[in-house]
């Protein structure tokens, strides 16, 4: 949810404090913040808020608790004019196959919907303009961008159609192959049972209900009247419309998070209020069909000793009464208990544990003392036996000169099959590490002169979940067969495993390389490292690895042999280069009394 | 196994060692080693840890189902381990316990630097009786954790967050300064105490027991520490990255307790 100081600014008679500041309090005792640009802070609104933080209004509440800061006005909390009126302009019918009678929550919750007369669509006025573009969205003309902006503003996703030709609107299940055309022109075919706002005289498709509105009813320069929507639709079924037609729009996103419908009379009464503002035309009804209508309140209670005894603090009653007044809740206490009654956008407040949340992180994390559970050894050992035993096979096969190896569980083949697989190629669970133990030993071959001694050959190993018809189970993979290697693990509690110290990650080279051998006389009075550092000091960067192999005496004579493996991190060497190097490493060694074999 | 002859040692691999030094760290704040099927059933990875049903995260883009198993999925966490070990606490009648869940896991999402489809949490769990263990005692236990794995200068904090199991949830970061380099905040686990419905799931009464819940990505803790650029590097079966450390000692100073 990308929101502007400016407009958070709105919400307050006090001056905010800047961005970076507003960034913090919303990191640390609400929300992350993805990125901030200038004025603009991309909040990462949580899932269990975004019933009611995926607006502006909701961020400032926030921040009116966090900064203990006044809201100059709350929206939500101004009495609503309008209720249950019934039309004789306009009718509403929902026909939902989830609840076709009343009583039955379907998947439209409610539909409110508005006719206003004789507005003059254009340009909105730069104060909008500019407020919505500070938030990345696009100005269209003075109605379509009210209904955004109030949006925005309080969440409500609101939706205006050209009333041209329409009495009466019936929100109904899409039927088998039913097409429609959205607002940017594009044609759909809607699934059998998406949710559909229709025109009930021409039985035309106005809308996707939730997800976006259709070019039948697009609101232009020559549009006169409107009908404004303000509707509420079940969360689930709209996600998985936006998922199936991979449409996912601000308004989609916001009923699958939920909000509570009673949140539309406050859309429509705030966008009604504005598009009179700035293009003016008569309200001339307000229908609304209720069909899911909430409980109207409900409370949890929590106390004192609950809450500290899970956060592990030592607030006060005080410190507690006054988180849940910065937040704007109804409390009441009773000796040690509180018992709030959330206000109806606050669907996230049920159990006590949820108040426990709101008293921590709005007197701050920060603000627990870190505390070590305590433990007593003398008591016993913690049970790692498993682990242990598993860990003693691993050393047994380090000390035999075996390095380990971890490989992916997906395979081309296997008894266990995924339904829906990343890698197409690779669609089952391994049934035995044996495959994956070939690859690796292949290329390890191909890459063990750089990291592997000249007389030295890999071995390798893997231990891991194969996955077979009878189960799952723990194998041991080795790439040469090993003596004895046991079946089964088996526990080991008292096993201590080695610790090691590792020094930084080395990045190595994804480049072929290319490897020399050298052998050669010494002369009298040099030594077998002046003679490796001689070399080393003739090769330059390209040089990845440097290993003496060999070493005997004739007559008096030492003969050393060494292998050079050359690499570099950016290209591919070509022989050439290498054979440049070769010869300026055979000079110097000329030159210093040696004789190259 | 008698040794035969004597070949030079071969290497471990990075995650094993760093799970000995988080084994033998966790052991001496109490904490046992649990595994658990990395081929679960939908009540332990979801429903009984308050999943529910229509959550996004069960959508095939998200997880992987098994053909012709419905019900079954590759583990998306290593909290399933933690469901049955509390449903074993529940069964036997114990009252407290703390086990860390180092484990791999599955999630069906494209691969970059950072995200791979499979990868290795530490996950983990202290319960005991109502208000013994606290979220200050999360606070308290990761204190110690990350100033024994990543150093003495190392500080932790906490910040809201949100998962269906836990209720508060927090964000853990860790303060950390790469050898030569500047400090920083980095994301670390997802943390909070166990929601009552995961505790009354299990069988056990959240009446009487609570406790922390804790999980994380097991190779980025390695990333931070030791500077590697790319998750996929881990399970690549390629020698070349079990050797890009210098294995500066083997301690013979042992592990635990």
């Amino acid at each position: 949810m990308k929101v502007s100081r400016a407009w958070l600014q709105t919400y307050f008679d006090t001056p905010l404090p800047d961005t970076q500041a507003l960034s913090d309090a919303l990191t640390f005792h609400a929300f992350e913040i993805e990125e901030t640009v200038g004025d603009m802070l991309d909040v990462k609104v949580l899932p269990n808020r975004a019933a009611d933080c995926l607006s502006h209004r909701g961020i400032a509440k926030e921040l009116s608790a966090i900064l203990n800061l006044p809201l100059k006005t709350d929206p939500l909390r101004q009495p609503l004019p309008y209720r249950d009126i019934v039309s004789p302009y306009l009718t509403v019918e929902i026909e939902d196959s989830n609840g076709f009678d009343k009583l039955t929550a379907g998947k439209c919750l409610r539909y409110m919907g508005a006719v206003v007369r004789g507005v003059k669509v254009r340009p909105s006025p730069s104060w909008l303009k500019e407020a919505l573009e500070a938030v990345g969205q696009r100005s269209v003309n003075n109605i379509v961008d009210a209904t955004n902006y109030v949006m925005l503003d309080i969440g409500q996703p609101l939706h205006a159609f050209d009333a041209k030709g329409i009495s009466s609107i019936l929100v109904r299940d899409a039927r088998e192959g039913e097409k429609m055309t959205i607002l940017s022109g594009e044609e759909y075919t809607v699934p059998k049972g998406t949710l559909l706002i229709t025109n009930a005289g021409t039985n035309e498709a106005i809308g996707i209900a939730g997800v976006k509105g259709g070019k039948a009813a697009e609101v232009t320069a020559a549009t006169a009247d409107l009908i404004i929507e303000s509707a509420n639709f079940d969360g689930t079924s709209i996600r998985r419309t936006a998922q199936v037609l991979k449409l996912s729009t601000d308004a989609s996103q916001r009923f699958q998070n939920r909000p509570s419908p009673e949140l539309c009379a406050y859309g429509i009464r705030e966008v009604l209020a504005l598009i009179q503002k700035i293009a003016g035309g008569e309200i001339a009804e307000v229908v609304d069909e209720y069909p899911a209508r909430p409980q109207e309140s409900w409370n949890v209670s929590v106390s004192l000793a609950k809450m500290n005894g899970i956060l592990g603090s030592r607030f006060t009653k005080k410190d507690v009464a006054d988180v849940f007044t910065r937040l704007g809740l109804e409390v009441r206490v009773d000796g040690d208990t509180f018992t709030v009654t959330p206000p109806f956008e606050r669907t996230d407040l049920t159990i006590p544990e949820d108040l426990v949340e709101e008293v921590g992180r709005i007197i701050g994390y920060d603000k627990l003392q870190a505390t070590e559970l305590p433990f007593d050894s003398a008591q016993g050992k913690p049970d790692q036996a498993c682990y242990r035993g598993i860990e003693k096979i691993k050393d047994e096969l380090v000390v035999r000169g075996f390095t380990e190896i971890s490989t992916q569980s997906f395979a081309r083949k296997g008894d266990v099959v995924l339904a829906n697989p990343l890698d197409k190629s690779k669609p089952a669970l391994r049934k035995s590490l044996k495959e994956n133990m070939r690859e690796a030993f292949e290329r390890a071959k191909y890459a063990a002169p750089l990291v592997l001694p000249p007389n030295q050959k890999p071995r390798l190993f893997e231990i891991g979940t194969v996955f077979t018809k009878a189960g799952e189970e723990l194998a041991i993979e080795t790439s040469e067969p090993v003596s004895d290697l046991p079946k089964k693990i088996q526990n080991d509690e008292n096993y201590e495993p080695p610790q090691y110290r590792l020094g930084a990650y080395q990045p190595f080279s994804v480049y072929p390389f290319i490897v020399r051998d050298i052998a050669l006389w010494m002369p009298a009075g040099t030594d077998d490292g002046l003679t490796k550092s001689l070399i080393q000091e003739n090769t330059g960067e390209l040089l990845m690895r440097l290993d003496q192999f060999d070493r005997f005496e004739k007559e008096g004579r030492v003969s050393l042999a060494f292998r050079l493996v050359f690499q570099s991190n950016e290209r591919s060497l070509t022989n050439e280069e290498v054979n440049g190097v070769m010869e300026r490493i055979y000079e110097a060694l000329k030159k210093a009394g040696f004789e190259v074999r | 196994m008698k040794p035969d002859a004597a070949p030079a040692q071969g290497r471990l691999h990075p995650i094993t060692i760093a799970v000995r030094e988080m084994a033998a760290i966790f052991g001496r704040m109490g904490f046992g080693i649990a595994y658990g099927p990395e081929l679960e059933d939908d009540w332990h990875n979801f429903t009984a840890l308050n999943v529910p049903e229509d959550h996004p995260a069960r959508d095939m883009q998200d997880t992987f189902w098994i053909k012709d198993q419905p019900g079954k999925v590759l583990r998306t966490h290593a909290t399933s381990v933690t469901m049955r070990k509390l449903e074993e606490m529940a069964k036997n009648g114990i009252a407290e316990m703390r086990w860390i869940n180092p484990g791999k896991v599955f999630r069906n999402e494209s691969t970059d630097m950072t995200h791979e489809a499979q990868f290795y949490q530490l996950d983990g769990f202290a319960v005991g009786p109502t208000g013994t263990v606290t979220l200050a005692s999360l606070k308290g236990t990761f204190d110690r954790f990350y100033r024994e794995y990543f150093g003495q200068n190392t500080r932790v904090r906490f910040r809201p967050s949100f998962f269906g199991f836990t209720e508060p949830s927090v964000e853990i970061d860790v303060w950390f300064e790469a050898p030569g380099g500047k400090g920083q905040w980095l994301e670390t686990a997802g943390a909070g105490m166990l929601h009552p419905n995961v505790i009354k799931n299990a069988g056990l009464d959240p009446e009487k027991v609570q406790g922390f819940a804790f999980g994380g990505g097991l190779e980025r803790l390695i990333m931070i520490k030791y500077g590697i650029p790319d998750i996929r590097l881990f399970h690549s079966g390629d020698i070349r990255f079990t050797y890009a450390f210098d294995q500066l000692t083997e301690n013979s100073k042992q592990g635990t307790v």
